[in-house]
C-alpha cells in the first residue's frame, strides 16, 4: 500500500513536471507567434486541410497543436480557445473526434518506432484512419442534429 | 494568403483580454493587421505576450492537473486491484483477430488503463513479429490513457465515457484493418 503511494506521488510528479514544462511555453509561444505572418500562413494551410473535415480556423490552431504535441497539451488549447472564442458544440466534437484519433504524432509514435514499429503505418495509416472516422462521425452528427431539428 | 478564398477574415483576431500597456504606440500599424488597436513598441509588446502567455499557461496546467491527478490515482488503484490483469484475460480471445497472441491483450490494458510507456514495457516482455508491433501499435496509439485524457477532454465538454469507448472501438477495428491489409499485401 505504501508502494502505492510512493508509485502515485512519484508518478504525479513527474506527469505534472512533464505538463507544466510544456504547456507553459506553448501558451508563451502562441501569445508571440499568434499574430505573426508565418503562424497564420501555416494554420491557414493547416486549416485549408482540416477544413474538409468541418473545422473552421478557429478550431484550426488547437488541432494543429494536439496533432503535433498531444491531446493533453492539444487540450490545454482547446480549453483556453474555447474560454476566449466560445466554440460551437460541433465544432469541439469534430475536433476531440480527431483528436482522440491521432494525437501527440511526434513523441508516441517515436515512441512505438523505436520499439520497432513501422513509421509509415503508425503516422501514415493512423491519420488516414483518423480522418475517414472523422467524417463518418461529422456526418453521423449532421444527420442526427437535422433528425431532432427539421427545419 | 490568396484574398480570393471566400473564408471569414482573420481568425487570429486576439480579445481585447489584456489592454496594451506601456507608451502610447509611435505607430504605423502594417495595413493588413486587424486589431486597430495602437501597436506598443516591439519589446512591451513582447513582455506583454510573455506575460499573458506565462499567465494562461498556468491557468491551464491548474486545470489540466486538477483533472489528471485524480485520474492517475484511479489508473493506478485500478491496477493494483487486478482490473488490469481481468482485462488481459478477457480480452485475449480478441487478439487473435488482430492476428495477435493472447498475451498481447497485457500491454494493450495497460495502455489503456495507464499510458503508452507501460504498454511498451510490457510489450518487451513478448516475442513479437514486425508485423504484430506495427498491428499492436496502431491499437494503442489510437487509445491509451484513457482516464487521464478522458478527464481533459471531460473538461471541453465532450462525453469522456462515450469517447473512451470510441478509442478502444476505433483502435481495435484499424488495428484488424492494417492487419488484414498487411497479411494480404
Amino acid at each position: 500500500m505504501s508502494d502505492l503511494a510512493r508509485t502515485f506521488l512519484e508518478g504525479s510528479f513527474d506527469l505534472l513536471w512533464r505538463v507544466f514544462l510544456i504547456v507553459v511555453p506553448i501558451m508563451v509561444a502562441l501569445e508571440l507567434f499568434e499574430g505573426s505572418r508565418p503562424f497564420g500562413a501555416v494554420v491557414r494551410g493547416w486549416s485549408r486541410l482540416v477544413g474538409r473535415l468541418g473545422l473552421t480556423e478557429d478550431t484550426a490552431a488547437p488541432t494543429l497543436i494536439g496533432f503535433l504535441f498531444g491531446l493533453a497539451y492539444g487540450g490545454g488549447v482547446i480549453i483556453r480557445d474555447t474560454e476566449r472564442h466560445g466554440f460551437g458544440r460541433r465544432q469541439v466534437f469534430l475536433m476531440s473526434v480527431f483528436l482522440s484519433m491521432v494525437h501527440a504524432i511526434v513523441e508516441d509514435s517515436l515512441v512505438l518506432v523505436a520499439v520497432g514499429a513501422s513509421a509509415l503505418w503508425v503516422i501514415g495509416f493512423r491519420t488516414l484512419w483518423a480522418v475517414a472516422v472523422t467524417a463518418v462521425l461529422g456526418a453521423a452528427a449532421t444527420a442526427f442534429a437535422r433528425r431532432r431539428r427539421p427545419s | 494568403m490568396d484574398p480570393s478564398s471566400p473564408k471569414p477574415p482573420p481568425a487570429g483576431a486576439r480579445p481585447p483580454a489584456a489592454p496594451p500597456t506601456g507608451a502610447p504606440a509611435p505607430d504605423t500599424p502594417p495595413a493588413d493587421t486587424p486589431p486597430a488597436a495602437a501597436r506598443p513598441p516591439f519589446f512591451a509588446a513582447v513582455r506583454r505576450d510573455v506575460r499573458v502567455g506565462v499567465r494562461s499557461g498556468l491557468h491551464t496546467f491548474w486545470i489540466l492537473a486538477r483533472a489528471m491527478i485524480p485520474a492517475y490515482l484511479l489508473a493506478l488503484v485500478l491496477k493494483e486491484v487486478g482490473v488490469i490483469d481481468w482485462l488481459a484475460h478477457t480480452a485475449g480471445p480478441v487478439m487473435s483477430l488482430l492476428g495477435l497472441p493472447g498475451d498481447a491483450a497485457v500491454p494493450l490494458a495497460f495502455a489503456y488503463i495507464l499510458n503508452l510507456y507501460a504498454a511498451v514495457g510490457a510489450m518487451q516482455a513478448l516475442s513479437l513479429s514486425g508485423q504484430q508491433i506495427t498491428v499492436l501499435a496502431l491499437a494503442m496509439l489510437i487509445g491509451h490513457n484513457l482516464l487521464v485524457e478522458g478527464a481533459v477532454l471531460r473538461r471541453t465538454g465532450m462525453n469522456p465515457f462515450l469517447f473512451g469507448a470510441l478509442r478502444v472501438v476505433a483502435g481495435l477495428s484499424c488495428a484488424a484493418v492494417a492487419n488484414l491489409i498487411m497479411s494480404t499485401l
